[in-house]
């Protein structure tokens, strides 16, 4: 995790938005500095080429600068809505869906309730994140990794795998139940 | 407005991106004229998104870092430009009186209506050439991914192949427990290779349950080898890769809570001895 300095440590990512509104660069690093490692590992993983994860992470970094706006605090968490973009981003390079350099980030709205805008705080949710996928069934997980990094759909799952859809289907509900009744509890403890 | 959906979970299924066809685009449409809904599905979102945590670490560059601020640098630089060299001299051509240029100045003004198209098409054709290259990376990247892909999908017939060839694999019927639904079933079974083939058709599992099958070693637990939810009148088929080395006692299918157990809770209903 890349580190902050000490001013930028304690501004929020409101108060940096904010300042980026006012077009201060050092706001901008400020949050790439807080959530680069984060994108870049999700990129990464999804597209598995460090140069294009790298365009893809500078991209996004530079469409906030531009239009911050597009991000409204007020009705969601900066780091899940740029995780959303992220891995949206990736997955359409993917499927070949080539997102042209610049596109705006219009994105779903994001809430979270888990505060992340510490690395301390990251490597703690970190932890329960791992703890509850772990906590799956072997195909559960490896259906929702199959759906997160690799884009596949239900059906494209069941083509993948061998299994048949109806399993398929049964697998990622049970795994989204589980998924979302673990991290409602470990919501508590990182609020 | 559409109904609202009926389960909960598909909220977190689109934000999944697992969600597709009618299923998808009743959410979609939905959740544009249902403010409770659109709630529901941007906490989705928030949840799904934490997954990403799930990658492993990796930290960028510094020099992503270095060209982002370089980029940022010259945009604030452009927009905070004041256009005064642009409107100036024209302002000030309108009131001098006309000169006769000097040589010199009639050869930088040829050199200057030279080289600023010339530099332009240059720019020009360096972009051209950029963005070339950028579509040519990605092409490879994907088929790059594509090859990977083929290449495991032939390893694993491959695999198949050898596994069904080999001496050491064993095939066990699995037999219908009495009182227990309909169905039959074979397993071919490697414990060198620690591969396991599953063929069989069996009644559809009642609601809210699925079938799992299980391999119960000669010590230890038993050890799940597949969830499964069988149409009627479909044979399910899958191949699946365990710890190897593992020696089995029998083979087992049991009715489970929908998505599987751990261990085994529900009632055996088929069963084959190795």
């Amino acid at each position: 995790m890349s580190s902050e300095t000490g001013t930028e440590l304690r501004a929020s990512d409101a108060a940096l938005i904010e300042r980026i509104t006012q077009r201060d660069q050092t706001a901008l690093a400020a949050l790439y500095d807080r959530y680069a490692g984060m994108l870049s590992s999700v990129l990464i993983r999804i597209l598995r080429d460090t140069q294009t994860a790298e365009e893809i992470l500078q991209d996004i970094f530079f469409q906030l600068w531009s239009a911050p706006s597009r991000f409204d605090a007020g009705r969601g968490s900066l780091p899940a809505w740029l995780m959303v973009i992220a891995r949206n981003r990736a997955i359409s390079q993917l499927r070949r869906h080539n997102p042209a350099a610049g596109e705006p980030l219009v994105e779903a709205t994001a809430i979270s309730t888990f505060n992340i805008e510490s690395a301390a705080s990251q490597q703690q949710l970190l932890g329960r994140v791992k703890g509850a996928l772990a906590s799956l069934p072997p195909e559960q997980r490896a259906a929702v990794e199959l759906a997160y990094f690799d884009g596949l759909t239900q059906s494209e799952i069941a083509k993948r795998t061998g299994d048949p859809l109806g399993t398929v289907k049964t697998r990622l509900r049970s795994a989204v139940e589980t998924l979302k009744r673990t991290l409602h509890s470990a919501a508590a403890s990182t609020t | 407005m559409n109904a609202h959906p009926t389960r909960e979970e598909d909220f977190d299924l689109y934000a999944l991106g697992a969600l597709e066809g009618d299923e998808k685009l009743a959410i979609e449409s939905h959740v544009g004229s249902c403010v409770d809904c659109a709630h529901k599905l941007a906490q989705a979102h928030g949840r799904i998104a934490l997954l990403a945590l799930a990658a492993p670490p990796y930290e960028p560059s510094a020099a992503v870092k270095q060209r982002l601020m370089q980029q940022v640098h010259s945009d604030a630089e452009r927009s905070t430009a004041v256009p005064a060299s642009v409107g100036v001299p024209s302002r000030i051509s309108e009131r001098a009186p006309r000169e006769t240029p000097r040589s010199g100045e009639f050869f930088h003004r040829w050199w200057a209506a030279v080289l600023v198209p010339a530099g332009a098409v240059l720019a020009l054709a360096t972009v051209l050439l950029w963005t070339e290259n950028r579509q040519l990376d990605r092409q490879l990247a994907t088929l790059r991914t594509a090859v990977d892909q083929q290449q495991q999908q032939l390893q694993e017939a491959r695999e198949a192949a050898d596994m069904i060839q080999s001496h050491d694999t064993v095939t066990i019927a699995l037999a219908q427990q009495p009182g227990m639904p309909t169905g039959a079933a074979h397993v071919m079974y490697n414990a060198k290779m620690g591969m396991l083939m599953y063929d069989g058709e069996i009644a559809p599992a009642p609601a809210a349950k699925s079938y799992q099958l299980w391999l119960v070693p000669e010590d230890g637990k038993p050890i799940s080898a597949g969830v499964f939810n069988p149409v009627s009148g479909r044979t399910d088929h899958w191949m699946m890769k365990l710890p190897q080395g593992i020696a089995a006692k029998e083979f087992a299918v049991s009715l489970e809570p929908a998505g599987g157990m751990p261990q085994p809770t529900g009632p055996m209903v088929l069963i084959g001895h190795a």
